[in-house]
């Protein structure tokens, strides 16, 4: 329970009523609800893993589950260090394949990291 | 300590009642009425609070990860049905010099939310608020803090959930490896989902998880909501700081009733987050918790077309 705050030296006749406008509040969820169903058919222009355009829900979800993948991600290591000539061809061959990616970022929706962060 | 509710009807020294007044129109019968609401309100609010709490932790609503939500809570938490619309909106910002796009389900959600409701959902169904409320019923004294100190959290939402993240991001730094963000900083991230997690790898033998900052971060959380109610939603909050906003217009706000005030100032007494609710009610600091209504002149409404 609080303490009794002292009762300052205000006139209850004299304080506004704060009675608030309907139309303005209204016109606002209106626009609110018009957003929510043009996010929930919303196609982004961002691909995803499996090909085609992420949904707006799909790009919400891989925020919470580390479903965002960049180019630098997919980049094939660097060289090994030692000179073993088996190790280089190794890497060699594993990377012929690799060409830079065109897209700067995509969805993974089957993406479910616990904490991205 | 006193207690305000017995002494409600009884005007403050040197000031003149209106008690008379309201009785001779029939204003005693509508104050018990108003009183009675507000006593109402007070009973069932930690149930209303406990029922949201299944709707957030609802661990079959993961498929909800794509929706975000209206409170604030961390969507890496192990059982979080929707998506933390703070986290959302940081990402989006991160992702703007990348791919920009136009976050349309996040804004219509909250300016449903925000404009049907204002604040009420910071002190009716938040978790992290309910958290911070059972908290600070284990200490009765607590401190308060100048009003100004709402304003922290308009700085924390625009630097920290979407200047930085967008200033980071346009360096090529993605959300996830920002060393500085919301995210990282957040209490509810270290509550809701770094101690679960945590927990789980110490039992499995893996250690404490989470980093020494974070752990200290939720310590002083903590610590802070003993001492203070509600810390972060005073302070820091930016989802409580951008609902707020709305309060000065949104369909379901709080109404001054001249004719019932007895200038008793339980209203004020009552409000925990400091709110001079004997001048103004529906402004920026107030979570709508609802404790004002208590005394019967402030009474909840819902804004009606004219005519």
């Amino acid at each position: 329970m609080q303490k009794r705050v002292t009762q300052p030296p205000v006139n209850p006749a004299l304080r506004p009523t704060e009675r608030h406008d309907f139309w303005t509040g209204f016109a606002i969820i209106l626009i609110g609800l018009v957003l929510v169903v043009c996010g929930a058919r919303h196609l982004t222009s961002i691909e995803t893993v499996e090909g085609g355009t992420a949904w707006e829900t799909q790009l919400v979800k891989a925020f919470s589950a580390g479903g965002l993948q960049f180019p630098e991600q997919l980049r094939p290591p660097p060289p090994p260090k030692s000179n073993d000539p088996a190790a280089l061809e190794q890497w060699a061959k594993q990377n012929s394949q690799y060409s830079a990616p065109t897209w700067k970022v995509r969805v993974d929706a089957g993406a479910s990291a616990p904490c991205p962060t | 300590m006193d207690n305000p509710e017995q002494k409600s009807k009884e005007p403050a020294a040197g000031l003149p009642s209106t008690a008379g007044a309201c009785s001779a129109c029939g204003g005693e019968g509508r104050q018990a009425e108003g009183k009675a609401l507000g006593r109402k309100l007070h009973r069932s609010r930690p149930w209303v609070q406990t029922g949201f709490l299944g709707l957030w932790l609802a661990p079959a609503g993961q498929w909800l990860h794509g929706i975000p939500g209206c409170v604030f809570h961390c969507y890496s938490c192990p059982l979080s049905a929707f998506a933390c619309p703070v986290g959302v909106l940081a990402n989006y910002a991160a992702l703007l010099p990348v791919a920009p796009e136009m976050p349309c389900l996040l804004v219509g959600v909250l300016l449903v939310v925000a404009a049907a409701s204002g604040s009420l959902a910071c002190g009716w169904a938040c978790p992290f608020g309910f958290l911070q409320d059972l908290l600070g019923k284990l200490t009765r004294e607590k401190l308060t803090l100048p009003a100004w100190t709402g304003h922290i959290r308009y700085a924390v939402l625009l630097g920290l959930v979407i200047l930085l993240p967008l200033l980071l991001g346009a360096k090529g730094i993605r959300f996830d490896d920002q060393s500085v963000s919301i995210c990282r900083l957040c209490p509810a991230g270290a509550l809701e989902a770094g101690l679960p997690y945590s927990v789980r790898s110490l039992v499995t033998g893996h250690g404490w998880m989470m980093s020494w900052f974070k752990s200290g971060l939720l310590v002083a959380f903590v610590a802070a909501a003993l001492l203070v109610h509600r810390p972060w939603c005073r302070l820091f909050c930016p989802l409580g700081g951008l609902l707020a906003l709305f309060n000065r217009l949104s369909l379901f706000h709080l109404r001054f009733d001249p004719k019932e005030c007895v200038e008793c100032n339980l209203c004020r007494s009552r409000c925990p987050m400091g709110v001079k609710v004997d001048q103004k009610v529906n402004v920026a600091n107030c979570t709508r918790c609802l404790e004002c209504a208590t005394c019967g002149a402030i009474q909840p409404r819902l804004a009606r077309p004219k005519g």
